[in-house]
């Protein structure tokens, strides 16, 4: 690999980027208290919500203009997904931005696409190939009548008539068992480009992630910061003491990685999607890493009370683990994450 | 937001391959080997040669002696001296070390060092820590005291790395021990030769040689002070703020100081990388096929990206601690292979592995700790309060 290639490394947001994240921090600030993610549990989901996600322009941005949308980068996507993850939004945006721009790249299914680009039909994506008739697990199958998997066939879209049943899950998400043998197949695309397409989808998946989990992390944080700075012990603030303070500021380090590799990948699949394919599954895995640690440093700030349920930062260690697990081992990325270095050097 | 390729200008192309054609020629294995052997940190020839191009002082005007370089060209030498591992120490300390002097020193002092500092015959190290204060730089003894016209020293610096290869030190003293810490300090550009100065060599596992300087009754001229007696905090300040890094926003500087550190790293997991693809294990199946091989070298792929994009203070703790803790699974993953010395019958790749595991270590403490940065950290991003110690502003053993 070359490691002295002469690149900017330029991490500030445009204007454009500034006002997408400033408006969608906005927005999922006021619209999302932690009372509302706590009424939509166990399922994960709030149809109102949904709503005014959609009418913010979230579902029909990250579509390409000739499919009526706005042509949004990842750039702007991982944005809006780290503030819908600093609250724990309870739609399912990821998967539905995912599954409906691997819809619009491969084509032949316009009417869903439009239906998607408005949310009033919700999409996901099963992110492992199909093998048999074997069930799998897929991230917001609960609210989802339309369904995408890899299968020997190529890429099928899966239309059921009611979205399959809700299994609990400690995240929280709309999660539900996928039957490959459920609904109208469709197959959508076949061949060598259909799979990269699809690949390129599970990588997106994982990069929009990761950056709801930087959010996740970052909300963690300040809640165990905020508790530092008020709760005294022996006279003086817990976070004057370094065995308290230090573990938060290796968190906030992890943190600040995370968001610029998440950051840097997304740029990179957005103008050369060719040159740094495992970005986003090293971005993911380090994301992971990063709200993992947050949130049980975080409750561990505050002690029992951080073990609490009525303790807000319960919710986002119950996501920080609920959600990023959704994506499997992130050892898999790891291999290939090695594997891709072992091609360069 | 912008990643991409900075593309040269044909000028910019012909200075990256002036730099190429100098440094392949003067970046011999002799170099690597007395860097090797030495520790010093710099090499007097490749340092001369750099300074008659103008390449130490890359940005300043060519009448100062630098190369009136772009900035775009200035990050081509920057990365083409880091290609080819250019010892990089002692012109890293001098080139810290200059904006105070230019900014606190005698006018005629600077106009006569100016030239010889570009050209590399005049060369700074940093006389900061005290041996009992270690990273607690303001907690200096080392005494000055006056007499006429000139200052008198007493006491003694550690880890003042290339005292041997200088010709000034940029020294942290003591002038008056009952004001408050920060407020009794004076700053001086103290000659080497100066008779009392004896410098003593220190050895690191890592390779590296650094210095004991002993102060006994050394005479500095009042020429030589830099800023106001009782004022040199904030003479010092400034380097240190240098050493500490502050980006100009261009996309153009390293995002993190630690740069220097996770390029090791990588370093070590590109050998340790080839090495997998041409070995095998005992039972003859390839290293590169191990899925769990792949999985634990994947682990430290994704820490030095990490690493290279964590901003400072942050970044500054991330690269050195990811190293040391990476670096030492990296040998596992090789096996005894991997600390087989250089020269050794079977070492990869000239020892880059064994090497990259003894440096690691001093990686946590060059420029100040990685404790004093979680510090800065803890009070300057997360805003948490600050413990009030009894030495936080008076001097206390």
């Amino acid at each position: 690999m070359e490691r002295f290639e002469l690149r900017r490394q330029d991490f500030r947001l445009d204007e454009d980027q500034q006002a997408v994240r400033e408006g969608f921090g906005d927005f999922f600030t006021k619209q999302v208290p932690s009372s509302l993610v706590r009424d939509a549990e166990p399922l994960g989901f709030d149809a109102d919500l949904w709503q005014r996600v959609v009418a913010m322009g979230a579902t029909s941005m990250a579509l390409p203009e000739a499919v009526g949308g706005d042509d949004a980068t990842l750039v702007d996507l991982v944005l809006v997904a780290e503030e819908l993850g600093r609250v724990v939004a309870p739609v399912p945006l990821i998967s539905h931005v995912v599954a409906s721009r691997l819809l619009a790249r491969v084509g032949g299914a316009d009417e869903l696409v439009a239906a998607a680009a408005e949310g009033e039909r919700i999409v996901t994506l099963a992110l492992q190939p199909v093998v048999g008739t074997n069930r799998q697990l897929v991230p917001d199958a609960a609210v989802a009548r339309d369904v995408l998997a890899w299968t020997d066939e190529g890429l099928v879209l899966h239309t059921l008539a009611e979205p399959a049943a809700h299994v609990p899950n400690q995240g929280s998400t709309p999660l539900a068992w996928f039957d490959p043998a459920a609904g109208e197949r469709t197959v959508l695309a076949t061949g060598p480009e259909a799979a990269a397409a699809c690949r390129a989808a599970y990588a997106e998946w994982k990069l929009l992630t990761a950056a709801a989990l930087v959010g996740i992390a970052q909300s963690a944080l300040d809640l165990g910061v905020e508790f530092a700075k008020t709760r005294r012990t022996l006279g003086v603030a817990i976070g004057s003491l370094q065995g308290v303070a230090f573990p938060l500021a290796d968190v906030v380090t992890e943190i600040a990685g995370a968001r610029n590799l998440v950051q840097k990948a997304a740029w990179y699949a957005t103008h050369e999607p060719a040159s740094r394919p495992e970005l986003p599954l090293a971005a993911f895995v380090h994301a992971a890493h990063a709200a993992t640690e947050a949130a049980w440093v975080s409750a561990h700030t505050q002690g029992g009370l951080g073990f609490t349920v009525e303790a807000d930062i319960s919710l986002f260690f119950l996501r920080a683990k609920g959600w990023s697990v959704l994506g499997g081992d992130p050892g898999q990325d790891r291999r290939q994450v090695a594997a891709a270095l072992l091609a360069t050097v | 937001m912008d990643f991409a390729t900075v593309e040269l200008t044909a000028e910019q192309q012909a200075f990256q391959q002036e730099v190429r054609a100098l440094l392949d020629e003067v970046m011999t294995e002799e170099v690597h080997d007395h860097e090797r052997t030495t520790g010093d940190g710099f090499h007097e020839g490749v340092h001369l040669a750099l300074g008659a191009r103008g390449w130490l002082f890359p940005e300043w005007p060519v009448e100062d002696g630098g190369a009136g370089l772009d900035q775009v060209s200035a990050r081509v030498l920057a990365l083409e001296l880091a290609r080819y591992r250019v010892p990089y120490v002692t012109s890293g300390t001098t080139a810290g070390v200059w904006p105070s002097v230019e900014q606190y020193g005698d006018p005629q002092l600077v106009a006569e060092l100016k030239p010889e500092v570009a050209a590399g015959r005049v060369r700074f190290c940093l006389g900061y820590s005290d041996p009992e204060s270690g990273s607690d730089i303001a907690a200096a003894h080392l005494r000055a005291v006056r007499d006429g016209a000139e200052w008198v020293l007493n006491g003694s610096k550690m880890w003042t790395t290339g005292a041997h290869n200088c010709q000034y030190t940029f020294l942290i003293t003591r002038t008056d021990p009952e004001a408050p810490k920060h407020k009794g300090l004076t700053m001086f550009l103290v000659p080497l030769q100066s008779p009392g100065v004896e410098i003593q060599a220190i050895r690191t596992y890592g390779d590296e040689r650094t210095n004991a300087v002993f102060y006994d009754d050394v005479h500095v001229s009042d020429r030589n002070r830099l800023g106001e007696v009782n004022g040199g905090w904030a003479v010092l300040r400034g380097p240190l703020d240098e050493e500490h890094g502050a980006g100009r926003g261009d996309g153009l500087d390293d995002v993190t100081m630690g740069i220097g550190y996770t390029r090791v790293f990588q370093r070590a997991i590109d050998a340790a990388a080839r090495w997998a693809k041409r070995a095998t294990r005992p039972d003859g199946t390839h290293v590169a096929d191990d899925p769990v091989f792949l999985d634990r070298l994947g682990r430290l792929v994704v820490e030095t990206e990490a690493a290279a994009v964590t901003p400072d203070p942050m970044g500054r703790t991330k690269a050195s601690l990811s190293y040391i803790a990476g670096i030492a699974e990296l040998i596992d993953l090789v096996g005894p292979e991997a600390l087989l010395a250089h020269g050794a019958d079977g070492a990869i790749e000239g020892g880059t592995l064994d090497h990259a595991h003894r440096f690691a270590q001093g990686t946590a403490t060059y420029g100040g700790t990685t404790d004093v940065f979680k510090n800065m950290i803890a009070q300057h991003v997360l805003g948490l309060p600050r413990l009030r110690l009894p030495g936080d502003k008076a001097l206390v053993r």
